[in-house]
């Protein structure tokens, strides 16, 4: 039996929890057992430790990498930038051995040690290269019966490419969430900004406006050239825009249609029987539609 | 466009110092900036309006301008997307420009009072988001109260909190570390 250690990061877990839910259930209907990451702290977020110090970041990471070290497993996580944070301080360590001596010694000093054997992956790549996509389709209860999705993969899970253990062939023209949605039964197609930056994160934080106006311009394009039935996200960072800062748009009567957003994980537990109720509690934009046409076809 | 601020460049404040201290603190590749601009062009914060976006923060710390990089807030609105890194044709590393500026900053107390919000938040819990309420949120996933983090386990916070001690940010942190 498949282990991983479920890395949770701070929005899933506090904002989002339903994508923890999600994350949980599909996991065990994929037979593939959890770690509890007992201790673990934030990845730490670009903003904290990163911007600090190279050796902060390292340390900081490698905290949590050690806890997955320790019990054997490599990690899952469903925030980009939990993903991004701690594959690249995983690079810099094995870059420069300088940094990772000091980051040795002050994790001996509470007792713990990483050697630098756990990889980082993220739910997409992890289903894509892990699972297979024909176990997905052979384990799933619904078919997406012809679901109009819209991807959105998320920025730190694409770049930089050099940093992360698997990745997309062309990282501008990403496909993986793009078939993992097809196997399920669902379309998927490209659209001219599908890596477009949603604006979540520090952009968001320090310049909301031009956050939700630079949010705005992908979604107008996502209705313009798509108009899915709903947005599929690969990062609970942009899921949060997709869904929260939709709302905002809305709420501001700068938009005028609703499409309704699911983390990936949240879309996969579905198909595989996940209680709705709980995969989706945190949803803010109605999700009935989509549950209709994956529930209605079966 | 604004007179003065980001817009004019002064090179008699070029500082050749604080050149070297941003390659210290990350931009090692600095000065092999061909000013391109290939990171503008993916840059989010230039597709934002953001006026300071990468290239003419990279541009400002190739010339060493300090003045201009500490004062002025946008390398926090930075995305940390890497798309600048994954596109730079003499692999300089543009992100690590505005980590480095960045590093600079805290060093002089010159950040967005947000950051020591995540940074305390992180010290405190573990986590650098903290939102209130999350109790209810996780009971409505059907999750217990606590994740079974930092937060839930005591001993594990107070050895973390220990490496963070051993961190500059017992040095810049402006709220007790204890």
């Amino acid at each position: 039996m498949k282990r991983i250690g479920l890395f949770l990061g701070c929005n899933i877990p506090f904002n989002r929890p339903d994508v923890e839910y999600s994350l949980r259930f599909l996991l065990n209907a994929l037979d593939v057992e959890i770690v509890e990451m007992e201790g673990a702290a934030c990845c730490p977020a670009y903003g904290t430790m990163p911007s600090l110090g190279i050796f902060e970041w390292a340390v900081a990471s490698a905290w949590n990498l050690s806890i997955a070290e320790e019990k054997g497993v490599d990690m899952i996580t469903g925030c980009g930038s939990c993903y991004g944070v701690q594959n690249e301080a995983n690079y810099y360590m094995k870059k420069h051995p300088d940094i990772k001596k000091k980051v040795d010694e002050v994790l001996a000093k509470v007792g713990r040690k990483y050697n630098g054997n756990v990889k980082v992956w993220n739910v997409t790549n992890f289903l894509y290269e892990q699972i297979g996509l024909d176990t997905l389709k052979q384990k799933a209860k619904y078919s997406l019966n012809g679901l109009k999705c819209g991807i959105q993969t998320g920025c730190h899970n694409l770049w930089p490419s050099r940093a992360f253990p698997a990745n997309e062939d062309n990282v501008f023209a990403p496909k993986r969430m793009r078939e993992i949605c097809e196997a399920l039964g669902g379309v998927a197609p490209h659209y001219s900004t599908i890596t477009d930056c949603c604006g979540m994160g520090a952009l968001r934080s320090n310049a909301p406006e031009k956050s939700l106006a630079l949010f705005k311009k992908k979604l107008d394009t996502i209705k313009a050239e798509l108009d899915p039935d709903v947005n599929v996200i690969g990062c609970s960072s942009c899921l949060m825009q997709f869904d929260a800062g939709q709302s905002l748009l809305i709420e501001q009567k700068k938009i005028n249609y609703k499409i309704p957003a699911l983390h990936i994980a949240q879309l996969v537990a579905i198909a595989l029987g996940a209680e709705v109720e709980k995969a989706t509690a945190l949803a803010t934009i109605p999700l009935n539609g989509v549950i209709t046409k994956i529930k209605g076809g079966n | 466009m604004e007179e003065g601020g980001v817009n004019v460049i002064d090179l008699t404040q070029s500082d050749e110092n604080f050149i070297k201290e941003l390659m210290e603190l990350g931009a090692d590749e600095l000065k092999e900036c061909i000013q391109c601009g290939k990171c503008g062009a993916t840059c989010p914060m230039a597709l934002a309006g953001l006026e300071f976006f990468i290239k003419r923060i990279v541009h400002a710390a190739t010339l060493g301008l300090r003045d201009i990089l500490l004062e002025d807030s946008s390398v926090w609105g930075c995305q940390s997307c890497n798309r600048c890194v994954e596109v730079c044709p003499m692999d300089i590393k543009p992100y690590e420009v505005i980590q480095a500026v960045r590093r600079a900053a805290v060093r002089v107390e010159s950040c967005p009072a947000n950051t020591y919000e995540g940074l305390r938040n992180l010290y405190r819990f573990g986590h650098a988001v903290f939102p209130k309420g999350f109790e209810e949120r996780r009971k409505k996933a059907g999750l217990p109260e606590k994740p079974p983090t930092a937060l839930s386990f005591e001993e594990m916070r107070k050895k973390y909190q220990e490496i963070l001690r051993n961190t500059i940010l017992e040095e810049i942190a402006p709220f007790p570390l204890t």
